[in-house]
């Protein structure tokens, strides 16, 4: 068969094919819950048509004017038959009720060692700082202990004391922008052999150990915890699961296993984006209610006290329960909701 | 066309389901740095006007916390918006041609956008992209960091039309039996007619002149000669004679 034979033959197929292409490409291009309109199942079917005489086009040493149209018409379709499920908010709530947490579990190993790597500098901080105040100026300047003292003090300048709405509203998307840059920071950096994660974690862990220790030494205990108490909750464990995140990217660099290194990256990398895209949800949380809530004055530190409890009760409880399959089912693997 | 072996330039074939080898065409980087700095102007643009206008509706307070907001959402979340369009590209990148796709050609999926973006931090290591623009020159498929870990890939989203329809000619027959591959580069040269000065087409001609016969009225060149066999090659024959 000559190309120009090939061509007559199955012109009509291929113009039907790029008009329903075109029709396709324009309807609701990512709603993956519907069919492709009236025309998909005449689409596939074109679809493997224009395949096969592809491969018998290239196989036959057609002119490439004809090759080339056949692999845009094929490489279109390819592209719309294959493209990924639609996100609609069905998916967004199964991925907070199921995706997340099990992510989360099914890195547990990173979890624990992220963690150690942020509590224990902190501990190990805040017992020296609270044992002898004067060894927070090892790590601060007098400067900075000072504007402590005054935002955790009884005095004018303290947090919450004479703050208005405008203030909150600034102070939240001042958190917004900070704490989850932050997060982000600190999972990324882990593509650098982990280093980058563990500096993370580590600064985080001794700069918040120190100025904890020294507050509550100094007696500005009932302040600054009820302070922290409740927000606390949501954004460290959202600082130490980006850690987690992280701290997995530098293990499969390192130590890749039975894939290559860029494989083992890429596998492991989808796999802890659901535990960094929950935890932006918990920074979000977490900066309106530092802004809004933990520096309101007016409600009683023990009112706090119970919230923060509640909070951090919560935020352990959902972690480590939420989304089980029902028993009879299995588990369903890691990073399986993306 | 290029999977049997290994091409000389950057293309990249994939394998669709169907068994099909398509190419994609990754962008190097000059045409992504440009698409970056497009990216970074209207960037700048679009905050300091939302900022204007936030300011003057607010003054302080709300107005303050979404400028904040809207800033943390260009820094890290402009590109995801954009490549999770349609398109699957940003507006630089759409400038200059480029888009956004999975290793397989696919459209690109929201965890693989989030990542590659997010990962965008380490490629601007130490400062000014050091990291990006080392891996990006070392790899024939042009991919920073972040399109590593995330099995992305930055391609042209058009291919480049280099050959046209042959141009008009009488058929002739060739003159000997014409392997395959001869056929394909005869009917390649034709094709290739509008973007070849007269000149060098006629060259090339003649390197080919012993495939086609002398018609009997001698004195047509090597080129009408060759595209009269390129025209008989792909089917068509001088008086209605089936091939």
């Amino acid at each position: 068969m000559t190309p120009l034979q090939f061509e007559a033959a199955h012109e009509a197929a291929w113009g039907e094919l790029e008009k329903l292409l075109t029709a396709a490409e324009k309807y609701r291009w990512r709603q993956s819950a519907t069919p492709d309109g009236p025309g998909g199942a005449r689409l596939a079917l074109l679809y493997r048509r224009a395949c096969q005489q592809l491969a018998l086009a290239q196989a036959r040493a057609y002119p490439i004017y004809l090759t080339q149209r056949l692999e845009q018409l094929v490489a279109r379709a390819h592209r719309l038959i294959y493209r990924p499920a639609a996100w609609n908010w069905r998916r967004f709530t199964d991925f907070l009720l199921i995706g997340f947490p099990q992510a989360v579990r099914a890195h547990r190993r990173y979890l624990l060692a992220a963690t150690l790597l942020f509590t224990l500098p902190l501990l190990l901080m805040g017992w020296a700082c609270w044992r002898d105040p004067g060894f927070i100026l090892h790590l601060l300047d007098p400067a900075q202990v000072r504007q402590f003292d005054a935002m955790y003090g009884d005095g004018n300048h303290a947090l919450g004391r004479e703050r208005s709405a405008d203030t909150d509203w600034e102070m939240f998307g001042f958190y917004i922008k900070n704490n989850i840059s932050v997060g982000f920071q600190c999972f990324a950096s882990g593509l650098l052999a982990g280093l980058g994660t563990i500096f993370y974690l580590v600064f985080n862990g001794v700069a918040i150990g120190a100025v904890s220790g020294y507050l509550i030494t100094t007696g500005k205990a009932q302040n600054f915890l009820s302070f922290v108490v409740t927000h606390g909750a949501f954004e460290l464990t959202a600082i130490v699961l980006s850690g987690a995140a992280g701290l997995c990217l530098g293990h499969a660099l390192l130590a890749p296993g039975r894939r290559t290194r860029l494989e083992a990256l890429k596998h492991h990398a989808l796999g802890v984006v659901p535990v960094i895209g929950g935890a932006v949800v918990m920074l979000v949380i977490a900066a309106g209610l530092e802004a809004f809530w933990s520096s309101a004055r007016w409600v009683m530190p023990e009112v706090k006290y119970g919230v923060g409890a509640t909070c951090w009760a919560l935020v352990l409880i959902y972690l480590g329960w939420q989304g089980r399959p029902a028993s009879a089912q299995p588990e369903r693997e890691a990073g399986h909701a993306d | 066309m290029s999977s049997v072996t290994a091409p000389l330039d950057t293309l990249r074939a994939v394998e669709t389901p169907e068994g099909i080898a398509l190419t994609l065409r990754p962008a190097g980087l000059a045409a992504r740095a440009l698409a970056f700095m497009i990216d970074m102007c209207l960037r700048g643009v679009i905050f300091w006007l939302l900022f204007i206008v936030l300011m003057l509706i607010f003054r302080s307070g709300l107005g303050v916390a979404l400028a904040l907001i809207a800033l943390f959402l260009l820094e890290w979340f402009y590109p995801v918006a954009f490549e999770l369009t349609k398109r699957g590209a940003t507006p630089g990148k759409r400038a200059l041609g480029l888009t956004v796709v999975m290793d397989n050609g696919l459209p690109v999926t929201p965890a693989a956008s989030l990542l590659r973006n997010l990962l965008r931090v380490v490629d601007f290591l130490p400062g000014t992209y050091a990291f990006g623009l080392v891996t990006m020159l070392l790899r024939p498929d042009f991919k920073r960091l972040g399109d590593m870990a995330a099995g992305t890939l930055v391609v042209y989203a058009e291919t480049a039309a280099l050959d046209g329809a042959l141009p008009e000619a009488e058929p002739a027959p060739p003159a000997r039996l014409l392997t395959a591959r001869q056929q394909l580069a005869v009917i390649t040269w034709a094709g290739r007619a509008r973007r070849l000065t007269p000149e060098r087409f006629e060259e090339l001609a003649q390197l080919a002149a012993s495939a086609s016969e002398a018609p009997p009225g001698a004195g047509a060149t090597a080129t009408t000669r060759l595209l009269g066999l390129a025209h008989w090659l792909s089917g068509r024959r001088g008086e209605g004679a089936a091939p």
